[in-house]
Parts: C-alpha cells; structure tokens; sequence
C-alpha cells in the first residue's frame, strides 16, 4: 500500500486516536482488487496536494474539522429526526457562499474518498460498471460533486475526442476539481445545474451526492433527464440518513430514492448500496446508519 | 463541579453506554484503551454527556476531543 495512507491515518492518529481506529479497520477489509485499484486513487491525491502547494497536515486539518462538522449535525439529527438545514438558501450563505468553510469542507470530502470505506465502495462500483455504459460517449457531463472523481476517472478511460463538461455551483469546487483532473480540455461551467440552459444533449451524466443538497431532487433529477440523449446514462449517488452542514433533503431509506428517480421518468439499471459501519444490513438500518447509494439510471 | 466530580460522572456514563461496568477513566484515556468507544457509540456518549450536564457543545470543541481529559476540561470550561 502507498505510504501515504499510513502517514494520513498516523496524522489523525495524533489528533483523534478515536477517528483513526475506525479507519483502520475499515481498511483492513477493504479486498485485494480494492487496494491496486485505492492505491492509483491515492497516488492521484498526492499530485492534486502538490498542485495546490498543500501538505498532509493541510488536508488532515481540513479532514479533521469536517468529520467534527459531522458529530455535531448526527447528534442533533439523533434529537430532532431532521437535518439541521431546510432550504438552498441557508446552505448557500452557510457554506457555498463562505470560501473558509468550502475550502476546508470540500478537501475534507476528497480525502474522505481515500479514507472512507463506503465512498470508496461506490468509486469502485462506478470504476468497475463503467466499462459497461461507455460505448458511444461523445459528450460527458459532471455536475456536482465538488471534486471530480468521476469524471477524472472518465477522462482516464474514453476515447481522445470525447467532450468533457464540468459544472458546478461553487467556484472553490471548480478550483478543486480542476488540480485534482489536472491538465485536460475539460470545459468547466460555473452554474447553477436549474439555471443551465444548452442546445445540445449528453450521453453520459455523473451527478455525485447532490440530490441530498435540494428542495426538490425529482426536480433536478428532470433536469439532468432532459439534458440526456434518449439512449444515454446518468450515474447518481446520494445518502440515506447523512446529516451534514450542506445537506438539505433527508432520504430515510433507498426505497425512497429509487421512488424519486421513478418520479422523474428514469429507470435504474444497477445499483449498489455501501453503508458507513460494518453492520448487518438490519442493524444499519436500525440505527440509522449512513448509506450510500450509487445507481446508473436510464430514461424510461 | 469540581474536576473529580466531573470525571466520575463521564466514567459512569461510559460504563452505561457500553454496558462495562469494568470501565475506568483516567484524563489520557483515548479510544485506543477502551474496545467499545468507536465511532457509532462516540455519538451516544457524547449525546448523554450533554444531557447529564445540560450543555451543548460545539464542533470545535468536538474537534479537541483526543482523550477523556479534554471531554472532561471542555465540560469543566462550559459549566464555570
């Protein structure tokens, strides 16, 4: 394994002994295949530190701040049942607006792909199926997300000749997202996804936990289907149970996901559920334990 | 509340939470010590520290905690 993940979790280590043994045995059942497939990933994260003059101590800084931004929203959703935010527009002054909390929170959730077994379980399952819905892309379209990991991994493994588009609300995730791709023809597209208007169409649309971050996800999920050729694919990823500081809709369950994706006139072809603590799935779901879910979808 | 006072009451809200009546704490008492004290049942301590001393406490301060001193202290510094 890359020095670099032991060097991380012994940083955490020093400052919360706690968090570090939680990812240490998430690590330890991580597979073979997972670990060439997390070391790549890893030597990745090293160039986009040097790309933005940072070092481990910044980005375990930057990890450590949100995971304590997290304890703090999952004790008051264990009280009040609800996310502590209910509208854009508290997220948006809250975080979106505030390029302290952004710079800190956004390369706490880059790292937390590298650190996270359940955000590491969804990359896989995207990297692996992928392959699967690649046939006849000639224009990919990201959207969210705040750190371009998937379509890092997109620009990696289509054709010379495909077209890339990145779109984000937040100017800090664009920067983000633009060291850790690094040199590309990627066309970046500072937007809001409802305002975002274009005379052409996708083939393939990666939308990565943003759904959770609106008022209306069928609304959004129309959007991303009227922005996709008849034939294309669209890759979603969204949270049950996830209190976060820029979490706004509240999904209980993946029942009520996949109802939403109904809703909207899209259909899911595979999918994948990957829980935050090794649980049996019947626990998890007791205790209200985060999921991820990960889904490609089609157009009904 | 005395420092002592304080950290008998978090020693006997760890032995609730995670069911151990063997628990003992002592200030430099990290996770690391304590099998039980992982990530989920943080959450439910935390949330019956802040019950039994009806205090709330911040992400920074959540972000201090390295070992039972600094629970204490934080809890100590919030009831002055």
């Amino acid at each position: 394994m890359n020095k670099t993940i032991p060097q991380i979790i012994e940083l955490i280590q020093q400052q919360n002994p706690l968090h570090a043994k939680k990812l240490k045995r998430n690590l330890k059942s991580l597979s073979e295949d997972n670990v060439v497939h997390y070391q790549l990933f890893v030597d990745k994260y090293e160039t986009y530190l040097k790309n933005i003059d940072k070092n481990l101590d910044f980005a375990v800084d930057s990890y450590l701040k949100m995971i304590s931004d997290f304890v703090l929203e999952q004790l008051r959703f264990i009280e009040t049942g609800k996310y502590s935010n209910t509208s854009f527009e508290e997220v948006n002054n809250r975080v979106y607006n505030n390029p302290k909390v952004m710079e800190y929170f956004m390369n706490g959730l880059l790292l937390s792909q590298v650190l996270w077994k359940h955000h590491y379980l969804i990359y896989s399952f995207f990297t692996k199926n992928f392959p699967t819905y690649t046939k006849n892309i000639k224009n990919y379209l990201e959207i969210g997300g705040g750190h371009g990991l998937f379509i890092s991994h997109a620009i990696d493994v289509l054709p010379v000749g495909t077209k890339f588009s990145l779109l984000d609300i937040s100017p800090t995730s664009i920067e983000i997202s633009k060291n850790f791709i690094g040199k590309s023809n990627v066309n970046y597209i500072l937007e809001n996804i409802f305002n975002f208007e274009i005379n052409q169409k996708y083939d393939f649309i990666t939308m990565g936990e943003v759904l959770e971050h609106v008022e209306n996800p069928v609304e959004l999920l129309v959007k991303l289907k009227n922005l996709l050729n008849d034939l294309g694919t669209i890759f979603i990823t969204t949270p049950t149970n996830a209190p976060s500081i820029d979490h706004i809709y509240l999904f209980s369950n993946a029942e009520e996901i996949r109802s939403i994706i109904d809703a909207a006139g899209l259909t899911v072809v595979d999918d994948i559920k990957a829980y935050a603590e090794d649980l049996p799935e019947e626990k998890a779901i007791e205790l209200k334990i985060t999921m991820m879910y990960g889904c490609f979808l089609r157009k009904q | 509340m005395q420092a002592q006072e304080i950290i008998t009451k978090v020693t006997d809200i760890f032995k609730y939470v995670l069911d151990d009546d063997t628990i003992v704490l002592c200030e430099t008492t990290t996770a690391t010590d304590i099998e039980e004290w992982d990530s989920l049942s943080h959450i439910q301590l935390i949330g019956a520290i802040e019950k039994q001393f009806k205090i709330k406490f911040t992400a920074p301060e959540i972000r201090g905690f390295k070992n039972v001193g600094d629970i204490c202290n934080t809890i100590h510094r919030k009831l002055s």
